[in-house]
């Protein structure tokens, strides 16, 4: 036997009761605990940020309500529009979450679960009732949160959106979106537009039916709307991701912000002139 | 003795043997039934072979209604209801109503109370369009279509592809049943055998999450099924079905063996395997009679271990799957304790008190 020699320079092992010690692998790793095993297949700069990674997301307060168990019926995956175009499937990330798979958990983190589209069709067709969905959720608020490379890489087109959304309350609304733009809604979609303001004014309930002051808040609701992003924490997160898309925001809500206070000086000091208030903060 | 009655209320496998136990000890028995014959279920639906014996389930079935019919002692209420029931003296006045709505009254020593169950609609289970796409069918439909020779799709043709998914009501939190139906599984895989046997080259695939032939059916059924018939076993729940070309039905669901693999599969016919709830025959006997239900919305004995025969209310009894997903077998043992149990009770005025859920234990570890 060729191996022979190499056999016989290999004294007779006693394994303990351990079962870890009857894993095939054992000769090459030895007896490796569970937790350290798990971060074996990252790179070592990357091991200590996944662990805390995976730790802030089961420290969240939403986590225990929303994994509750799974079944591994797989209803979520094969529900999942997501997954039929991409290597991604909801009940990969539940199976990971419930074995406390740190490792995993950080390459779903920084590839696949930006692939979610965030339907909830599996939230709600989930027959153990997890909120799977929410869950995605939550481990992309923490990548975002710990400024993670693939997060930043993945948000950078949206700069334009994040802009719009932080300073005017909306990206589009729905007068921005006319079936001409949109070939795929057929004729009937044209014919049905052309009325589309009487529609929406004849619904029965206060809407507020207009869609014409979509990017034109009030320089107050303007202030109102960017203060509470600033407090809420929501401008911290993207100042994590994007410092210059905050130093610009954060130029604009002191600019507005002033503005307003101006107003409202000259107001307690009976100095207002009411037709000279504008409309919009555009009109400034 | 003579004299001494007492009511059944449903005539399934449970009720049937209640009321023959208790005429062959001499009692006289009141049946109060809601359809215009006997026999429950396994009749309504037309249950084709029982598991895990594959053997027809009037073989089971007749001889009871046969015996039940034969006997002198019990008096037929037939498409009856009852409609509550008062203490007096050492018994029950009981108010029975006929589908002309003519009242009755009756007085009894005992009740015993076998409304059963009933079969879940899919319906409620929108996503697996039920009702609205053709070829698909739920075991109880099958049951039917398998007892009279009728096993063809839309076509008029035997299908030769068939899928069955488990658990359709059962263990499924969306609808609110978060129990296991105990026997969809066996049924199910009964099905699949018998469609082999009629149809040799027919594929059949069952869509599983776990396969709960448990006990002595194993072999008998799960085994068996492989061995012989080549049933196909998928690990995974289907989430919705589609109408394909040519009145094909075509499934959505996850190889959940196989990680993130996506099945699109087109089937002849699909069968949904749905589960037992108590229905809302048992929830109007339990109303009428006055007993308490538990978590799954099934009527709870007054001791799920030690008196799963006894109600929560003195004198009345429960025996089937009223209190939970039982097979035919289960039933007609029920009949029999409860029938025992009626007896103790009329003739020595034997009724254990239960201490069940009253009993606040500290433990300490």
């Amino acid at each position: 036997m060729f191996m022979g020699k190499k056999m016989a320079t290999r004294s007779v092992l006693e394994l303990p009761d351990d079962p870890r010690f009857m894993d095939m692998a054992y000769e090459e790793q030895g007896a490796v605990s569970e937790e350290e095993r798990n971060l074996s297949s990252l790179k070592p700069e990357d091991r200590e940020t996944a662990v805390k990674f995976w730790q802030a997301v089961k420290s969240d307060f939403r986590f225990d309500e929303y994994l509750r168990g799974c079944l591994n019926c797989g209803v979520c995956t094969s529900g999942c529009p997501a997954a039929k175009f991409y290597d991604f499937g909801p009940r990969e990330m539940i199976q990971y979450m419930m074995r406390d798979e740190a490792d995993k958990i950080w390459e779903f983190v920084n590839k696949k679960v930006w692939a979610c589209v965030q339907c909830y069709t599996c939230s709600m067709r989930c027959p153990f009732n997890n909120e799977i969905a929410g869950l995605i959720m939550v481990l992309r608020e923490y990548s975002v949160q710990f400024a993670l490379e693939s997060a930043k890489e993945i948000l950078a087109p949206y700069r334009r959106v994040l802009y719009t959304v932080m300073t005017m309350g909306n990206q589009v609304t729905p007068d921005m979106i006319q079936p001409e733009a949109f070939p795929d809604w057929g004729p009937q979609a044209v014919e049905e537009s052309k009325n589309m303001d009487v529609y929406r004014k004849s619904i029965p309930v206060d809407l507020m039916q207009r869609t014409d002051i979509g990017w034109h808040p009030s320089l107050q609701t303007a202030v109102e709307m960017m203060t509470i992003m600033f407090e809420s924490g929501v401008m911290d997160s993207i100042k994590k991701v994007d410092p210059d898309l905050y130093d610009m925001i954060e130029d604009i809500y002191q600019d507005r912000k002033s503005q307003l206070e101006e107003i409202k000086e000259k107001w307690e000091k009976h100095e207002l002139n009411e037709n000279e208030l504008p409309d919009s903060w555009l009109d400034l | 003795m003579a004299g001494e009655r007492v009511m059944v209320i449903g005539s399934g496998p449970a009720g049937l043997s209640a009321t023959k136990e208790l005429t062959n000890m001499g009692f006289n028995v009141i049946l109060v039934e809601r359809e215009s014959y006997l026999g429950g279920t396994p009749k309504k639906l037309k249950y084709s072979l029982l598991f895990p014996e594959l053997r027809p389930a009037t073989e089971v079935i007749d001889p009871l209604v046969k015996s039940v019919q034969e006997s002198k002692n019990v008096k037929f209420y037939m498409e009856s209801i009852v409609e509550g029931a008062k203490e007096e003296g050492n018994g029950f006045v009981v108010n029975i109503k006929d589908k002309t709505g003519k009242v009755t009254s009756e007085k009894v020593n005992a009740i015993i109370a076998a409304s059963g169950f009933e079969h879940f609609d899919s319906r409620r289970k929108y996503e697996y369009g039920y009702g609205i796409v053709p070829n698909i069918y739920q075991i109880s439909d099958i049951e039917r279509m398998l007892s009279e020779n009728k096993l063809v799709t839309t076509k008029g043709t035997p299908p030769k592809r068939v899928a069955i998914l488990l658990c359709v009501g059962s263990r499924d939190a969306t609808v609110g049943n978060t129990y296991c139906s105990r026997v969809c599984c066996a049924v199910s895989v009964k099905q699949a055998m018998e469609i082999k046997e009629r149809i040799p080259d027919a594929v059949v695939h069952i869509y599983y999450m776990d396969i709960r032939t448990y006990g002595l059916m194993e072999d008998k059924l799960y085994w068996k099924s492989q061995l012989e018939y080549r049933v196909g076993y998928i690990r995974g729940r289907i989430s919705e079905f589609m109408r394909g070309p040519n009145d094909t039905v075509i499934i959505k669901g996850e190889d959940t063996m196989n990680l993130n693999r996506a099945l699109v599969v087109p089937y002849d016919m699909v069968i949904l395997a749905n589960g037992m709830e108590v229905g809302l025959g048992s929830k109007q006997v339990a109303k009428a009679l006055g007993l308490q239900f538990e978590e799954h919305g099934f009527i709870r004995p007054s001791d799920p271990d030690r008196l799963p025969v006894q109600s929560t209310r003195k004198g009345i009894f429960l025996a089937g799957a009223l209190t939970g997903p039982k097979t035919i077998s289960d039933s007609i043992t029920e009949g029999y304790a409860a029938a025992m149990k009626a007896y103790e009770y009329v003739t020595k005025g034997i009724w254990d008190e239960s201490s069940f859920g009253k009993a606040v234990e500290v433990v300490k570890h």
